[in-house]
């Protein structure tokens, strides 16, 4: 698609107060908002990015691990956290973890939890393979990014 | 089952219905008929059995229907559902639509239970769901992003089933951080979300929703904390069907404005009904219990508390109100 026209597109948008158009021409489409539903949210979503307050998390500093060694020289994939929240293991207080180190995982097996605002997003594996670490201890609050698993 | 709900259905009116009868119009035996009786009032329900009368229950019963829903939903909304069912009993509404979600079922789908053995709170806790009082369902909402951008979710939801009570008749609706519903500093209901899917997206939400119509008596002491249900809140009996379609309507709108515009289009109208703003509050996390002055939320819906001169923001963690001595 032209660049101009997709320019003229914002300008459209810009002095209308529609919020949101979307235009489908062949096998291109584009879609303008004026309030991106991507990125912003992921900006402010790092929590200390936009607001100089931030939760005090001191076992953040220093990286709780289950294997040592995988944290410095993480080899095999990382399966990182999709939002900022509290990081559980198993799917409610007292029931087995989903995983343990060693155990093989397929490709959209439930990892474990994070929980942010009554909101309990279930962690898949985007990868066939063996948990060879755990990085982040039950419990314990994970931001935006943070390397959860690694699975090899 | 399927018996049960229709005997449970010839009964709702509260007038007398003879075995005879009942057994009749489903074409099964007397004795039958009495077994499903007897399965029913395991199931909590309060039915009297009188010789040469029938059966009746103590109190007129309203069930859910789900073409009755249907149609009470502003046609606006209705093009966004995609099934409506009603379940007899589940374990829990969220946990059965993550199932069929994996399963193929489409954006829209709502699930509503007039009993949930197992209804989920937050980290294992129950959500206490007698038979026919409540209303306890879940929506599954699909959403192209992946979950880091639906972050405030949770709180427009709390904001939409807020406007479904005030628009229902009811003043003085208040939010507990997150999304708590509450009337008077008594809890009216609460939401859950699950969502599941690839961090890059797309992804799914099953957003659980229970709201106290009407507590059969001796059932709420197991709650532990003060609570209310609608019908003693708004001082008049509820219809639990038009109550199910506004909340759908309310929650789906909400839900889509979210989608547009994100929490920013909400935030004035949660703080609005922020029950928790200038009190002292205890928050408890898994790594902490800390007492502070609630401040709102951040637009993101973290929750600010002020201590010390400082504010922070939190993510999670179980806020109450701390009495004052």
């Amino acid at each position: 698609m032209d660049i101009r026209k997709v320019k003229k597109l914002i300008e459209l948008l810009e002095e209308s107060d529609i919020d949101e158009i979307e235009i489908h021409e062949g096998e291109e489409s584009i879609r303008i908002s004026r309030h991106s539903q991507v990125a912003p949210p992921t900006l402010v979503h790092g929590p200390t990015a936009v607001l100089p307050i931030s939760q005090s998390e001191p076992s953040r500093v220093e990286l709780p691990t289950v294997g040592q060694g995988e944290v410095t020289t993480p080899s095999g994939h990382t399966v990182t956290a999709p939002m900022v929240g509290t990081f559980y293991r198993a799917p409610s207080p007292g029931t087995k973890p989903f995983v343990e180190v060693g155990q093989p995982v397929g490709v959209g097996d439930t990892l474990c939890i994070i929980e942010a605002m009554k909101m309990l997003n279930q962690i898949e594996s985007d990868k066939d393979g063996i948990v060879t670490g755990i990085l982040v201890e039950n419990a314990d609050p994970v931001e935006y990014g943070q390397p959860l698993f690694i699975v090899d | 089952m399927k018996f049960r709900r229709e005997i449970l259905q010839a009964l709702s009116g509260g007038s007398f219905r003879s075995g005879k009868e009942l057994g009749d119009s489903l074409g099964i035996s007397r004795s039958a008929v009495w077994k499903h009786v007897k399965a029913l009032r395991q199931l909590g329900l309060d039915v009297y059995a009188v010789r040469g009368k029938g059966y009746r229950l103590s109190l007129p019963l309203e069930l859910l229907d789900h073409q009755v829903i249907f149609s009470a939903i502003p046609v606006a909304t209705r093009s966004l559902v995609s099934a409506i069912e009603v379940q007899l009993e589940l374990e829990s509404t969220s946990e059965y639509l993550v199932r069929k979600a994996r399963g193929g079922a489409l954006s829209g789908h709502i699930c509503f239970a007039e009993r949930q053995t197992a209804g989920r709170g937050r980290r294992g806790r129950v959500w206490i769901s007698p038979l026919g009082g409540n209303l306890y369902f879940s929506i599954l909402w699909r959403f192209p992003e992946g979950p880091q951008s639906l972050g405030g979710l949770g709180l427009a939801v709390g904001v939409g089933i807020a406007r479904a009570l005030q628009k229902s008749g009811l003043g003085d609706v208040e939010l507990k951080w997150p999304n708590d519903i509450y009337w008077r500093g008594m809890k009216l209901g609460g939401v859950l979300l699950e969502m599941f899917g690839e961090s890059a997206g797309p992804c799914g939400v099953v957003i659980g929703i229970g709201v106290n119509v009407r507590m059969p008596g001796g059932v709420g002491t197991a709650i532990g904390q003060p609570w209310v249900d609608l019908e003693t809140a708004i001082g008049r009996a509820v219809s639990r069907n038009k109550l199910a379609a506004i909340v759908t309507h309310e929650v789906f709108s909400a839900v889509r404005e979210f989608q547009l515009g994100g929490l920013g289009r909400f935030l004035a109208e949660w703080r609005d009904l922020d029950a928790l703003a200038g009190k002292q509050v205890r928050l408890v996390t898994p790594s902490e219990s800390l007492v502070g002055t609630a401040v709102g939320v951040d637009a993101n819906g973290a929750l600010l508390l002020r201590k010390g001169g400082q504010v922070r923001r939190y993510y999670s963690g179980d806020v109450s109100l701390r009495l004052v001595s």
